[in-house]
């Protein structure tokens, strides 16, 4: 099932309380190979062996209530991705978190949780802003050539389509407390249901403007370090976001 | 915990269809710290290294019972360490050859080689080609008689190690019957093997492969030569090796461990669902079905260790469907306490029932209404042949009556989706019985309607599907004396049946034929093949199981080479002959096999194990189904 069409069944339900915990975790080793619905399984299923409360959609098909801030390519690692899990009854996050990591597979960590009250704003429709972090030979410099661009056009193929895109809007800015290494580089880019840049595309337009082989930028190491919502520059971490409550809304 | 990183570079693993395939860490999956340690430190280690070798690719691997049954069986030992192994596709067999990096296993990333023994599972003979890919990416000698003290013991096990003539030149050992203790008496004599190369008498080679033949149903193929003379005659080279290997079974399974915290593979599967195996054998004796005469007797579990391993499995996998397993679902005697109780533990917990192979009668339609996941797939039968003639030719015990009273049971509880399973190409098979599905077909449609008038309803869109598969001869069935259909001759069948079951509610699915010719080769073949398969698999020929990469005239080609033609495999064998296979036993007696045939040209049907003992020799066992309620005639039982 699409993000999308699990969200809609989630909102067409009828209400019941949920009891939210919003989660920030992490993704490294053999887990980074997994498409976006694997990933989401995962969680699933780890949920399902800590025997957590958790509440689930109605319908045909009932799916356990999670969502995810924004999907996670494959080959991509994460050092902060987010996600909403929505329980029955309250719970204490210490504990949420060690009885879900207890039950994920390596590479998988919750890093940590909150209690949030159930929120009306969905957490994939906050998600405007995302970092990451490129490792490969030479990078910083490329990245650099790329951000004094006009344009960065890269073909992208939706829906089996090949389409010309320019992802240089995208990219926001190289971010100056990310160090000097030469091999290494950080940086704002749009992410989210609005303006969403993949990171593949900035690597290939690294290799087809800024200088890069191909096979380096192939090769890069890819980390998601943070999520963020509001409007760039102002932006906040996913889990420091002030949370608009379900209730105040159907008021 | 450490993690053992692929030995690929990211964009290699980028470039793959599914490159989580190749990269392991998945829940629940062992890998033991202190020999990784040892071998880090000293570069050796006292544990057996035991790769479970699955030639398919991944996602068919890990849906297979017999891998999680046995690495879980490995890994419980004090002093073995089982690792999993599969198939690499096209793109990463490419990937592997070029850059010469050697074919490794999902847990710490050990190429084959490094292991002291490589255990295969052989479900289909389709994936004999897969077996060779695997040795050969693991730089392991293909052929048994080159690899020497240095290199893996290579073994197998599952339904095609029972004849594994064509595969015999390949393995150093074949493992027959079911599994559980055997393989662990195996490895206790590598144990002892490897523990002699320290001492001032290590043990060979050919010493250890004797040794082995000690063990009941471990078959060592290069003990054993070939004649051929009237048939392929295999006998033992001298008189230090047993004449005829007789399959072992489990005597309890309530005892006898199982997997209640299986691997839990993160990449979504062929079956994603935890297995719950409710028994082994089966009552029934179609006559066609080679899983029928080679797990008898029946033995079952017990309502309480099945509902405990039920739910253990549900807690420690994670899984929201969870799937009976035996061959007749319905046949276990206390299936619907079993049921009641599994979906009980269920409750709440959107965990659902899969239930194949269920009879259906009012007592299953009424469950099945409970269990989402059958609804879903809709109604199933396989009356496997058109009339009843034919299916009391194939001792299929399924009568019209009763799929007539089900189905307008089901009809009126609203269902509208009806899958028919039935096999072309069987023994005796005539026009009629062919016409016969599609006049079954279209009378099952008939009733849909007629239970609309009935009751005023207004229905849904009726769909019925209508498979066939096409009949194999299999070695251990009273079918295996029996010819094949040419290929021509099935597809004017096919084509026959086609034309006339033409309806907009009737869908007809065929199997692919080419394969089936294959399969029969493998399946009755001795060891001429070998030469075959290897000359085949050199070519560039694996992955035969997928019906797009499976080329039958190039096979045919090499076998014709080889001075063999298809029909050699696929003409009716003599009752006279020496088999193949004729130097293993799998408890049920030839002479009962041979009587059944017979009965079959008589067209007369022989009862369930459960209605009275035929006496058909697995008796000799000792235990199950055979001793259940009466005493079995001693006379008939060899
Ligand atoms: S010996 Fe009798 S009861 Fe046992 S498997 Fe054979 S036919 Fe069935």
């Amino acid at each position: 099932m699409l993000q999308s069409e699990r969200e809609k069944m989630m909102t067409l339900q009828p209400h019941q309380k949920a009891y939210v915990q919003r989660a920030c975790f992490s993704r490294e080793g053999a887990t980074v190979y997994l498409g976006h619905l694997d990933l989401m399984t995962c969680f699933e299923r780890a949920a399902r062996r800590a025997e957590l409360p958790i509440l689930y959609s109605q319908g045909y098909n009932p799916r356990p209530m999670m969502v995810f801030a924004l999907p996670l390519g494959v080959g991509i690692e994460s050092r902060s991705d987010y996600l909403d899990v929505s329980l029955e009854v309250p719970y204490d996050p210490v504990l949420f978190t060690e009885e879900m990591n207890r039950c994920l597979p390596e590479g998988l960590q919750i890093l940590r949780s909150k209690q949030i009250p159930e929120p009306k704003d969905s957490i994939m429709s906050i998600v405007t802003t995302a970092t990451y972090r490129f490792e490969a030979t030479g990078i910083r410099e490329a990245m650099n050539d790329a951000m004094k661009r006009e344009t960065l056009i890269v073909t992208k193929i939706a829906k089996g389509k090949e389409k010309q895109t320019d992802i240089r809007p995208l990219l926001l800015s190289i971010k100056k407390d990310g160090g000097e290494d030469p091999d290494a580089v950080e940086f704002f880019a749009s992410a989210g249901s609005e303006k969403n840049v993949r990171p593949d595309l900035i690597l290939s337009s690294l290799s087809l403007y800024c200088g890069m082989d191909k096979e380096t930028a192939d090769s890069a190491r890819v980390i998601r370090t943070g999520l963020f919502s509001g409007k760039y520059p102002k932006i906040l971490p996913i889990d420091e976001t002030p949370i608009r409550k379900f209730e105040d809304f159907t008021n | 915990m450490k993690s053992y990183p692929a030995p690929l570079s990211k964009s290699d693993l980028m470039s793959v269809e599914s490159p989580a395939r190749y990269v392991g860490g998945e829940f629940n999956a062992v890998i033991k710290e202190d020999m990784m340690e040892e071998l880090e430190k000293t570069g050796k280690t006292s544990y057996v290294r035991f790769a479970f070798c699955f030639p398919d690719i991944y996602e068919i691997g890990m849906s297979n019972l017999a891998l999680q049954i046995l690495y879980h069986v490995l890994n419980e030992s004090a002093f073995v360490a089982c690792e999993r192994a599969f198939s690499p596709w096209f793109d990463m067999d490419k990937i592997l050859r070029e850059k010469d990096i050697l074919l490794y296993s999902q847990e710490t990333k050990t190429p084959l080689c490094d292991f002291d023994i490589l255990g295969f599972t052989l479900g289909y003979e389709m994936c004999y080609t897969n077996v060779l890919q695997m040795m050969d990416l693991g730089k392991i000698p293909l052929l048994a008689k080159d690899r020497d003290e240095d290199d893996p013991i290579i073994c197998c096990g599952g339904p095609c190690a029972y004849n594994v003539e064509p595969m015999a030149d390949f393995f150093d050992i074949a493992m027959m019957g079911e599994g559980e203790e055997m393989i662990l008496e195996l490895c206790e004599k590598i144990h002892e093997y490897k523990q002699s190369k320290d001492t001032d008498h290590p043990m060979t080679r050919a010493e250890l492969l004797r040794n082995c033949d000690a063990i009941e149903g471990i078959y060592v193929p290069s003990l054993y030569e070939v004649s051929y003379h009237g048939g392929a005659l295999v006998r033992p080279v001298d008189d230090g090796v047993k004449p005829v290997i007789k399959k072992r079974i489990i005597s309890d399974l309530d005892t006898c461990t199982y997997p209640t915290a299986p691997v839990v593979s993160n990449l979504r599967v062929v079956h994603d669902r935890s297995y719950l195996e409710v028994f082994r054998g089966c009552i029934r004796g179609c006559r066609f079905c080679q899983a029928g005469f080679i797990y008898r007797p029946v033995r079952e579990k017990s309502v309480d260790v099945l509902c405990e391993q039920g739910r253990l499995l549900e807690k420690n996998t994670g899984y929201d469907e969870m799937g009976l397993l035996s061959l007749a679902t319905s046949d276990y005697t206390h299936f619907p306490e079993l049921a009641e109780n599994l979906l009980s533990t269920f409750e709440g917990h959107h965990t659902s029932l899969s239930l194949p192979s269920l009879r259906l009668d009012s007592f299953s339609l009424d469950l099945m209404e409970k269990v989402q996941s059958t609804r879903k797939s809709g109604l199933t039968f396989a009356p496997e042949a058109g009339t009843q003639r034919l299916r009391d030719v194939i001792n299929k015990n399924i009568k019209e009556e009763d799929i007539f009273s089900a189905l307008r049971l089901a009809f009126m509880g609203g269902w509208s989706t009806v899958k028919l399973y039935f096999m072309l190409g069987l023994p005796t098979e005539t026009d009629e019985d062919v016409l016969g599905i599609a006049d079954l077909a279209k009378r099952i449609e008939k009733l849909y309607y007629d239970v609309g008038r009935e009751t005023g309803r207004k229905m849904r869109k009726l769909e019925i599907t209508v498979s066939t598969s096409l009949f194999i001869p299999k070695p251990f069935t009273p079918f295996q004396w029996e010819p094949q259909n040419t290929k021509e001759e099935l597809i004017r069948k096919q084509h026959l049946l086609k034309d006339n079951m033409r309806s907009r509610n009737i869908r007809y699915a065929w199997h692919d034929f080419d394969s089936s010719v294959w399969e029969v080769v493998l399946a009755r073949g001795d060891r001429r093949l070998g030469p075959v398969l290897l000359e085949g698999y050199r070519a560039g020929h694996f992955f035969d199981a997928w019906d797009d990469h499976f080329h039958l005239s190039d096979w045919e080609e090499i076998l014709n080479r080889h001075g063999m033609t298809i029909d050699e495999f696929a003409r009716e064998f003599s009752e006279e002959e020496t088999l193949p296979w004729d130097h293993v036993s799998v408890g049920v007696s030839k002479k009962f096999l041979l009587s059944e045939r017979h009965k079959a040209h008589e067209e007369k049907t022989t009862p369930s194990c459960r209605e009275h003992c035929s006496g058909c020799g697995a008796a000799s066992f000792g235990v199950g189904e055979c001793f259940a309620k009466r005493e079995v005639k001693a006379d008939a039982a060899e």
